[in-house]
């Protein structure tokens, strides 16, 4: 064994792990070189030396410190920290809590009339306001009308170039898809002034070529103001109505009568008679205005009959019908 | 390898339990060697305590993986080394460096009279040996020496063949006899 291969078992010889074989050879050659045994000897002293070190001490509060760190957080932050900081456990929830929320929102909303009435008002179009139409003859120009007037009508037949201006506006104007659905909705009318005064009767409704019966009713019946035309049906002349939803009839004319009570019961006949709806009445001094909806079927009947009850004068007639035709019929007499 | 005593079985089991009053047996019963293994290996205070108290705190989280083939102190020693070896071959090293300077600055004797006389030259020449150990050797000799681990135990602690062990424990004593021969009788 050479000094070198004895030293490597230095470390063996000193901890007692030296099997009786290993040991043999290793004390045959420090029992024979003075170097080596001094060698063993520092060996020796040093890991003395490690094992006699003074023993590190922790710093005082190092219990308590690792104890406060080691106790458990408050519930809540635990729950909280448990639910939202690991993402694949908080993007789940959250995205239940929105689906959730959302189900929530629809159920109410159609379980919910009020709401659903809130978000109609919201997105109908603007409400126009309208004066009466006194004496429908739109089909002359307005400066011949001017001279075919009586005097004392001057002040409703200036209203009546306002309302038809707009009219014509209206109908003028491009109108896209959601503009006539729009127009086509029971449009809302604005409560009319508390004492207000109408000359002649305000008969401008929703322009509802293909508005099913029960709209056309509803039309009598603006959203804004439920209650008080479920009370008031059919207004007075005297009753505010001069504002009015904005939607031009279909047709629009003039029945002279001699007699206007009985043209308006034979109106009110023909109106059963012909499956027609009336949907608005208003009676002035000078003239009664009826709006009413008819099947286009039975628009020539009605026109024939109305020729036998009085002077029909249309003022305007479209070209082609809608299957509903809305009429604005003025009985004057 | 050694299994768990009665006592450490013991206190397994109410570790397990989750009962505080264990828990903080075991901090108290194993502090100051922790500690000691974290000081020397990483040769600052600071950072030795922060990393005894991290190994506390695993401890107190992963005592139900304890599987109990080995000895409570092994377990404790095993993380430690580990946790200990981690950051010196992480990016904390230059920390750690600077740690290792401070006490090297200790032990050539500019640290303050208060330390001086806390220290004695021999101890912090030995503090400054130990600290120019490789860390791989440092490791071995520090559980073994100092901390009194068996080969075996250092073995399982450490992930390693029982024959690594015993030739790295081997060099590391034969440094240290180097730098120590002033201090040798």
């Amino acid at each position: 064994m050479t000094c070198h291969d004895a030293r490597e078992w230095f470390s063996a010889l000193v901890d007692g792990t030296l099997s009786a074989d290993e040991a043999g050879p290793l004390d045959g050659h420090l029992a024979t070189c003075a170097e080596c045994r001094r060698e063993l000897q520092r060996f020796r002293d040093t890991v003395a030396l490690l094992r006699g070190a003074a023993p590190v001490r922790a710093p005082a509060g190092f219990v308590d410190r690792i104890l406060e760190a080691a106790r458990p957080a408050p519930w809540p932050r635990r729950l909280l920290r448990g639910l939202f900081l690991p993402w694949p456990v908080k993007l789940p929830i959250e995205a239940a809590a929105i689906v959730l929320v959302s189900v929530g929102l629809v159920y109410v909303y159609r379980t919910t009339p009020e709401l659903q009435q809130s978000v109609r008002l919201e997105s109908t179009p603007p409400v126009v306001t309208e004066t009466p139409r006194l004496t429908p003859e739109p089909s002359a120009p307005s400066s011949l009308r001017e001279k075919n007037q009586p005097p004392e009508q001057d002040k409703a037949q200036e209203q009546i170039r306002s309302m038809e201006k707009k009219t014509a506006d209206l109908r003028d104007a491009p109108r896209d898809a959601d503009r006539q659905k729009a127009v086509s909705r029971p449009a809302p009318a604005v409560a009319p002034p508390v004492g207000g005064k109408v000359e002649a009767p305000p008969v401008e409704a929703g322009r509802g070529a293909n508005v099913p019966e029960e709209r056309v009713r509803s039309q009598a019946a603006p959203a804004s103001e439920p209650r008080a035309d479920a009370s008031q049906p059919r207004r007075p002349a005297t009753a505010p109505s001069a504002v009015m939803s904005f939607a031009p009839p279909d047709v629009s004319g003039q029945l002279a009568v001699s007699d206007r009570d009985a043209a308006l019961r034979g109106v009110a006949e023909l109106v059963t008679r012909l499956g027609a709806v009336e949907s608005r009445r208003v009676a002035a001094s000078d003239g009664t205005t009826i709006e009413l909806t008819i099947p286009r079927e039975a628009y020539p009947e009605f026109v024939r009959e109305l020729g036998r009850l009085g002077r029909w004068q249309p003022s305007q007639e479209p070209a082609s019908f809608p299957v509903q035709v809305r009429v604005v019929l003025r009985i004057r007499g | 390898m050694e299994g768990r005593t009665g006592d450490d079985a013991s206190l397994v089991d109410r570790l397990r339990r989750g009962e505080p009053r264990a828990f903080e047996e075991l901090v108290i019963a194993y502090q100051h060697r922790v500690f000691g293994v974290a000081l020397r290996m990483l040769g600052s205070r600071a950072e030795a305590e922060e990393l005894a108290q991290e190994v506390f705190l695993r401890v107190h989280r992963a005592i139900a993986e304890f599987r109990g083939d080995a000895k409570l102190s092994t377990w404790l020693y095993a993380i430690a080394s580990r946790l200990c070896l981690n950051r010196l071959t992480s990016g904390e090293r230059r920390m750690v460096r600077a740690g290792e300077e401070t006490l090297t600055r200790l032990a050539s004797g500019h640290a303050s009279p208060a330390d001086e006389l806390e220290r004695s030259e021999l101890e912090a020449a030995l503090h400054r040996a130990i600290a120019e150990l490789s860390e791989e050797r440092r490791i071995v000799v520090v559980l073994r020496d100092l901390e009194g681990l068996s080969y075996e135990e250092i073995a399982a602690a450490l992930e390693l063949e029982l024959g690594t062990v015993r030739s790295r424990l081997h060099r590391a004593r034969m440094d240290l006899k180097d730098k120590l021969e002033r201090f040798l009788p």
